[in-house]
């Protein structure tokens, strides 16, 4: 059975965005007299190029084979738990995303950097406690402050 | 050239524009020197803070970051052993034994004071080559300019340790990003039917999202790997003025040629620091009378080191400023910067912009000033910031590239882009591809864009590539750097096979 390589998973996942950039492209304003070449052309080019890059990786690696593990394999949820703390972290990135337009920048970054700074830092001694409220609560009004009066950029 | 040089000094040298470069000196020494940040997270993070400032003040703080954080990883290469930056790894080979041997002030002093001086010199090379370039490069018509920023993300590509089709793959990636949106004729590519990227990506929260978020990431990834054992350190250092002083009178030809080596590396794309920094260490080493020294904590090793990776700042504006194609991930920020500003980089920017071009000569000048006397004075102070954890850098650094995509268009969209390129990013990274042709890719790709469809309208036929003589011997140089990065590939793997093989035997 064939293993799911990076290249090879690079690889299918790159010729899929193709596949759907290229269908896409159909809906670019075709050329006219006044723009022979088009809109489409130069994203097509590239459309191509990346395609068959991405074929050639695909080829590569279905001829050279998996590479050797250098560490045993992990089930999909030991694989979730080894990479835990990237995976929060991203997500608690989207959900700081989401919540700024609602919370508002203070409130939103304040339980975005507290939260992250938990997660990272940990959460069991009062030492970490203290470094985690002190740089939240010292950054966010600081960055607030120099972006609204130093800057007169408007934070959510 | 005196004139606009002195108009731009007088700018430069305002208190205001002053206070900007040494704030911005002082970010990148910090951030050069704390290990896994990098001078480009520097440049990145503050980036944001020029949105509302005039072209020379933006500018002279970004400079101030670029010189500082070119010296800043020898605090922590010195003191902690770590290179603060990559192109500050060979500082460690000197500058740590040195500081092992009860010398961490002088190990230092002699880094400030290389670096001092190749951030000298490196200028002197900018201003002499600069405008001899862009003065040559007014010839470039649409398909001199095509072909040469094809041959700069082919040789950036090839120079991806090991990863060409990958590379290929990346700047290819770039330059597809740079098609969603309005294109020159105002017809509308790949939006899928969202109103919002009709106006297609900012470059910004793009950049920051593929290299913040991969690199920060990965830092974790690698702090969860060792388990996070960070050493200790001795902050009490004393610098040695008279010592220093006589170890660099007798450094004179190491300096020079280090920071020739970091000039002539900086102006190459695809190249940077790191580069500069291994060739300097190794000429310094074969024009020893001792090369058993090196290694042990010698200053030659030091000299060789700081000079090389500081005057890669002068010489990698060359291109950037004379020919609009930025060599390395800084420059293309920095590039970045100055459009975010209303300029265009480029052969024209000296006849259009003398003022800034002089600005960004006195910002650096200034900037190696201050440099020096901050790393003099509070040494110290930056060996403790140094330790900081990335437990406590990441949170803080992802917020503020959150806050300054947004504070760009005051436009909470741009959140999205930085975080949906940032998770594109680090899978990315995660399956090896090469980052930086893909940022150049984003950087240069609508004006690679509008050069080929400029050239085509002036002459429909795609041979006059190859019938003009620039033209032609740039996409020549191309196809030799894809030649020359297969061949470099297949050595590699050809050791490899060989090295997994030989226990066998």
């Amino acid at each position: 059975m064939l293993t799911l390589t990076k290249d090879r998973a690079l690889a299918l996942a790159l010729l899929l965005i193709v596949a759907v950039m290229w269908v896409e492209s159909g809906n670019i304003r075709p050329p006219t007299s006044w723009q022979p070449y088009g809109s489409a052309l130069f994203p097509r080019i590239l459309l191509v190029v990346t395609g068959l890059l991405s074929l050639l990786i695909l080829v590569r690696s279905l001829i050279t084979g998996a590479p050797a593990r250098t560490e045993p394999r992990r089930s999909f949820v030991q694989w979730l738990g080894h990479n835990r703390t990237v995976f929060s972290l991203f997500g608690l990135f989207g959900l700081y995303a989401a919540l700024l337009p609602v919370l508002g920048y203070l409130v939103a970054t304040l339980t975005f950097l507290v939260t992250s700074l938990g997660l990272l830092l940990g959460i069991d001694s009062r030492r970490k406690w203290i470094i985690n409220l002190a740089v939240s609560f010292t950054l966010v009004p600081l960055v607030y402050v120099i972006f609204r009066f130093g800057l007169n950029v408007w934070l959510p | 050239m005196a004139d606009f040089f002195l108009q731009a000094l007088g700018q430069v040298s305002s208190p205001s524009v002053l206070a900007l470069i040494v704030i911005g000196v002082l970010f990148g020494i910090i951030g050069g020197s704390i290990p896994g940040f990098t001078v480009t997270m520097a440049i990145l993070v503050v980036f944001p803070f020029t949105f509302a400032m005039d072209p020379v003040s933006g500018v002279s703080l970004m400079v101030g970051v670029f010189v500082g954080g070119y010296s800043g990883g020898i605090v922590s290469g010195v003191m902690l052993g770590i290179p603060g930056t990559p192109s500050s790894i060979t500082t460690v080979y000197d500058g740590y034994p040195m500081a092992q041997n009860g010398e961490p002030g002088r190990a230092l002093g002699i880094g400030v004071a290389a670096s001092f001086l190749g951030t000298l010199i490196s200028v002197a090379v900018l201003v002499f080559f600069g405008p001899l370039i862009a003065s040559f490069s007014m010839n470039f018509r649409p398909w001199e300019i095509t072909a040469l920023i094809v041959f700069a993300l082919t040789l950036v590509a090839g120079l991806s340790s090991g990863a060409l089709i990958k590379g290929l793959l990346a700047a290819a990636l770039g330059l597809l990003i740079t098609t969603v949106g309005y294109d020159r004729n105002s017809n509308l590519r790949f939006d899928f039917g969202l109103p919002a990227l009709g106006s297609g990506f900012e470059i910004l929260p793009v950049m920051i999202g593929i290299f913040a978020f991969s690199q920060l990431m990965g830092n974790l990834e690698k702090l969860r790997d060792e388990q996070g054992k960070i050493k200790g350190v001795d902050t009490s250092v004393t610098i040695p003025y008279g010592r220093i002083l006589k170890d660099m009178g007798s450094q004179k030809l190491n300096t020079l040629r280090s920071s020739l080596i970091g000039s002539l590396v900086g102006a190459l794309p695809g190249t940077g620091g790191t580069v500069a920094n291994f060739i300097s260490y190794d000429q310094a080493k074969k024009f020893s009378k001792h090369p058993e020294t090196f290694g042990k904590g010698t200053p030659s090793g030091i000299v060789a080191s700081e000079a090389s990776n500081s005057a890669v700042a002068g010489g990698a504006f060359v291109p950037t400023l004379a020919l609009g194609i930025p060599g390395d991930l800084p420059m293309a920020i920095m590039m970045g910067v100055l459009i975010l500003h209303g300029i265009t980089p480029g052969p024209l920017m000296f006849e259009q912009n003398p003022v800034l071009v002089g600005a960004i000569y006195a910002s650096l000048l200034i900037g190696a000033v201050i440099m020096v006397l901050c790393q003099l004075l509070l040494v110290r102070w930056f060996a403790k910031i140094s330790l900081i954890p990335q437990e406590v850098l990441v949170p803080v650094v992802l917020m503020l590239c959150a806050i300054g995509s947004y504070a760009l268009n005051n436009n909470l969209f741009d959140i999205w882009v930085l975080f949906v390129f940032g998770v594109i990013g680090y899978l990315l990274w995660k399956a090896g591809v090469p980052l930086t042709p893909l940022i150049l890719g984003v950087v240069l790709g609508n004006n690679l864009e509008r050069q080929l469809f400029r050239a085509l309208e002036l002459d429909e036929s795609w041979m006059t590539f190859l019938t003009r003589p620039l033209s032609a011997l740039f996409l020549a140089l191309a196809v030799a750097s894809v030649i020359f990065s297969l061949y470099q590939d297949r050595k590699i793997q050809h050791n490899q096979l060989r090295a997994r093989n030989l226990p066998e035997q």
